[in-house]
């Protein structure tokens, strides 16, 4: 009896620890890919959550509204998501240009815990609002104010705003992309000058490094970075360059400021204005926005030196469909990433599948049977992210 | 280039004082419906055509800018007349800005870079100079030169005096301001017109006794580098609802039309359709240059710039319309749509119009009637390109010498391209933009040898070409043009360049220089 007691305690016990590992695994495990919708007035605008099926193609599950109004394009090296997965909160922040709100939305429950704005002359109207954020503070670049607002990141997925930087390139250019890591916030302007700040304070206060990228100067202007990510010890700032070819540039972050940047150009495609470190930072992915290609390079951590790898056949639906290729997210959280999610602006919007394939030091890209999934609910997807997101 | 990028978001953020209320200077144009008028003509007189054109400034009741050149006709102020002239006549043309200047508007570019032509200073967007478009005449001062001309407001204007040679080619031209960094705010408002060499009878009498029409068809934003609505007028006149420009001809009447694309971006795909099918269009000339032989087309393609002349038969009873297709200017090209540009009816009492009395034919011939015969002295490739950081910028265009740096035009910049008088050649273009672009050099006319590495359908003389967008897979579209640089009064330094005026603006272009 003890026994069958103990055995059904047992299996009680496992039954329900077993139910709660399942659905806790379960909630942690969901596997989300995120629009932007940025729809532009009179069309409320929202945030687009993909689950991913076994196939690996997103499914639409449902858009969450976010009350207010997006302006239907802008730079395409600013990401207009931010997630966060603290361990006590699941977030996904969304900015709306129109208005400058930024939408906070609970993973857990598809709703918008809050929304907030930055001072009274935070604008990102002209070419959208890019979003950066780590546990405590949530970044805000505005276009068209040229600032970056700093904001708390408070229970309930809502943020209170701290106060403005702000901020202009060597050239006048205006604020495009930014990373973080640690205590170091990177931006990129539209007139090539990047720039580093301290974020230790909270709020960003500038390394003095702003400089002109190299391959600004190397080609009089005519290429300039874009989108940033940053390597997961901090000791590279890897750009992606708005050019008539690829181009990639990489700058050692490691004294804390911004060295001069090297230059990794190819001519396998055109324009690199997005760019993703793979989670084991083997892969650099980028979205070659006008050559209507994804390519895949190999990143080398410990001496930040690009090398070639492989650039996809041209992404299906290009002039049908969409215009341009924009935002870039992971399809795996692990390893080399498995391939990314791509972003295609256009009447039809989407988002692309292109799976990466591996052996040795060969790798291809190629787009899934069946990509592009259409996002039903909008032409204007510049920014995709994942939930959860990588790691650094 | 990053400077005009400031200068526009600075026009973004500030918002638009040009659309703020201006003197009404312009004349007011044609009601929508209303029955197609030729522009008023200056014919040359004795060897020369004397006129003086102001430029003026207004914007109408629904927000559009208008660009005027007025000019004192007889019974009243007209806008944008047809010049008239014969192979070997000089264009005697006193030019006057009398556009208010706006200090709320202080944006400028840089002086040009040579011994000022004109009143010199900063080019604004109020300053202006003429570019006789398609002209075979010198690159100097006075003449046919965009590069240092620049005429400033208020000053007492300047003086033109074009030398037509006595070669150059019966055909439809035109006229309008190349200010660099400013052309597409004139033109979007309607500042153009056209030049008409005489004696295409003589070279195509296929058109002799024919009535003749002449129409310019512009093109309108309410803010031109803003992709938006636009419309279309046919020689001024807006479409309004179903409200159509009336073109009176009579039953089956063949006429002689002189159609010029003075769009700012516009790929006119044209047809004239009879119960929705469109009619053989009999082609006389492409950018004034006589076709070697008459085709018959449906479909006429006439990229910005370019002129198309042909014969339009009217129906024997009922109407017709004159219309140009979609075209699909690419992923990242802006939309050309379709649209009805006049309603044809016919009617018996349509008036007759007939080309004047030409001149009698030089001993002199036809410049480049058989240039393409000799062999090219020097191949060269250039490629049009484009980087977008983002869908409503900051945008690069280029058009790039194949293996020198990719760079926007700059008003000081030492010329791409350096070759001399006599030499003949090869250019092959390509265009590696996931959008049309539109090639056009000035002073000459060049001969299309190849499209998209193929013999050319038809190898005719043009100045300004359509190279179609990129698909994203396969080869980049290109063209291969034959350049005849042998006539002397091509020495100097003039442009090459698309003619999508934004592209063209935001510093698509590029010096060349011809020694001599």
């Amino acid at each position: 009896m003890k026994k069958f007691l103990e055995s059904r305690f047992l299996r009680l016990l496992v039954l329900v620890l077993g139910i709660f590992a399942t659905s806790d695994l379960a909630l942690a495990q969901t596997h989300y890919i995120l629009t932007n919708d940025d729809l532009a007035y009179p069309f409320l605008t929202g945030v687009g959550f993909f689950t991913v099926g076994t196939n690996g193609l997103p499914v639409f599950k449902q858009q969450v509204h976010t009350g207010t109004f997006g302006i239907g394009g802008g730079y395409f090296g600013m990401n207009r998501l931010a997630v966060l997965d603290s361990g006590t909160q699941q977030c996904v922040f969304a900015s709306e240009a129109l208005n400058g709100f930024i939408a906070g939305i609970d993973v857990s429950t598809l709703t918008v815990g809050g929304t907030t704005t930055g001072s009274s002359t935070d604008s990102g109207t002209a070419n959208g609002i890019g979003l950066v954020m780590n546990g405590s503070y949530l970044y805000a670049s505005f276009s068209s104010s040229n600032t970056i607002g700093t904001f708390a990141v408070q229970p309930g997925c809502s943020l209170t705003f701290i106060g403005d930087t702000s901020v202009i390139g060597l050239q006048a250019g205006i604020i495009n992309g930014m990373a973080i890591h640690g205590s170091m916030l990177v931006t990129s302007y539209t007139d090539g000058s990047i720039e580093s700040f301290n974020i230790s304070g909270g709020t960003p206060v500038s390394n003095g490094d702003e400089q002109i990228s190299t391959a600004t100067v190397n080609s009089a202007d005519a290429t300039y970075v874009n989108a940033i990510d940053i390597t997961k010890d901090g000791h590279y700032a890897i750009f992606g360059d708005t050019s008539t070819a690829l181009s990639v540039e990489v700058s050692d972050i490691s004294s804390g400021k911004l060295a001069r940047t090297t230059v990794y150009k190819s001519t396998a495609s055109i324009n690199s204005s997005n760019i993703i470190l793979s989670p084991d930072e083997t892969i650099l992915y980028v979205v070659n926005t006008q050559g209507a290609t994804v390519s895949a390079l190999f990143f080398n951590k410990s001496t930040g030196k690009l090398s070639a790898g492989c650039t996809s056949g041209p992404l299906a639906g290009l002039s049908q469909n969409w215009s341009y290729l924009a935002g870039i997210t992971l399809m795996s959280q692990t390893g080399n990433g498995g391939g990314v999610y791509v972003a295609e602006f256009g009447t039809v919007s989407g988002i692309a599948t292109v799976p990466l394939s591996l052996s040795g030091q060969k790798c291809s890209l190629q787009e899934a049977t069946g990509s592009p999934t259409i996002d039903p609910n909008t032409p204007g997807v510049l920014s995709i992210g994942s939930f959860p997101p990588r790691s650094f | 280039m990053r400077g005009m990028s400031r200068w526009l978001l600075a026009m973004a953020v500030c918002g638009f004082p040009f659309l703020k209320p201006a003197a009404q200077d312009c004349p007011a144009r044609p009601n929508s419906g209303t029955v197609v008028a030729d522009p008023f003509s200056i014919s040359s007189q004795n060897g020369a055509i004397t006129a003086q054109f102001t430029l003026g400034h207004s914007v109408d009741s629904a927000g559009y800018t208008h660009y005027c050149y007025k000019y004192r006709a007889p019974t009243q102020v007209v806008e944008a007349p047809t010049l008239r002239v014969n192979p070997g006549d000089v264009i005697n043309l006193n030019v006057v800005d009398q556009i208010v200047a706006d200090n709320s508007m202080k944006m400028d570019m840089a002086p040009p870079p040579g011994p000022p032509c004109g009143d010199g200073g900063a080019a604004t967007i109020n300053s202006t100079n003429v570019h006789f478009h398609g002209m075979n005449v010198p690159p100097v001062c006075h003449q046919d030169d965009v590069i240092n001309t620049l005429i400033q407001p208020g000053s007492p204007g300047f003086q033109f005096n074009v030398h037509v040679p006595t070669t150059q080619p019966p055909g439809l031209y035109w006229y309008h301001p190349h200010v660099h960094g400013f052309t597409e705010f004139q033109v979007n408002g309607g500042a153009a017109g056209a030049i008409v060499v005489n004696g295409m009878e003589k070279v195509r009498p296929e058109v002799a006794g024919l009535t003749e029409r002449v129409f310019v068809i512009r093109q309108q934003y309410l803010v031109p580098w803003i992709p938006g609505p636009y419309q279309l007028t046919l020689n001024y006149q807006t479409s309004f609802l179903a409200q159509f420009p009336v073109i009176d001809m009579k039953p089956g009447e063949k006429q002689f039309w002189r159609v010029a694309n003075a769009t700012l971006q516009d790929f006119l795909e044209l047809q004239v359709q009879v119960n929705g099918v469109a009619v053989p269009l009999e082609m006389i000339a492409l950018d004034g240059y006589p076709l070697a032989q008459t085709r018959n087309q449906n479909t006429i393609l006439v990229p910005p710039a370019g002129r198309a002349e042909f014969i339009v038969q009217a129906p024997t009873s009922g109407s017709a319309i004159f219309v140009t297709n979609a075209y699909s200017t690419g992923p990242t090209g802006n939309a050309d749509l379709a649209t009805t540009l006049a309603t044809i009816k016919t009617t018996n009492t349509a008036a007759s119009s007939h080309m004047p009395e030409s001149a009698p034919p030089t001993a002199d011939g036809v410049k480049f009637l058989n240039f393409a015969l000799q062999p090219a002295t020097t191949q060269r490739k250039l490629y049009f390109s484009e980087e977008f950081g983002g869908t409503n910028g900051p945008i690069q265009f280029y058009i790039t010498v194949d293996g020198q740096k990719q760079k926007v035009f700059e008003p000081n910049e030492q010329p791409v391209i350096t070759t001399k008088v006599g030499a003949i050649e090869d250019w092959t273009i390509e265009n590696r933009a996931l959008e049309t672009h539109a090639f056009h050099i000035h002073q000459i006319h060049f001969r299309v040898l190849e499209v998209d590495g193929k013999p050319a359908p038809n190898t005719d003389l043009r100045d300004t070409i359509e190279i179609p967008f990129w698909e994203g897979k396969g080869p980049y579209h290109s063209v291969k043009l034959r350049m005849d640089f042998s006539d002397p009064t091509t020495a100097g330094t003039f442009l090459f360049h698309c003619h999508i005026l934004l592209h063209e603006d935001l510093g698509m272009m590029h010096k060349i220089l011809v020694t001599p």
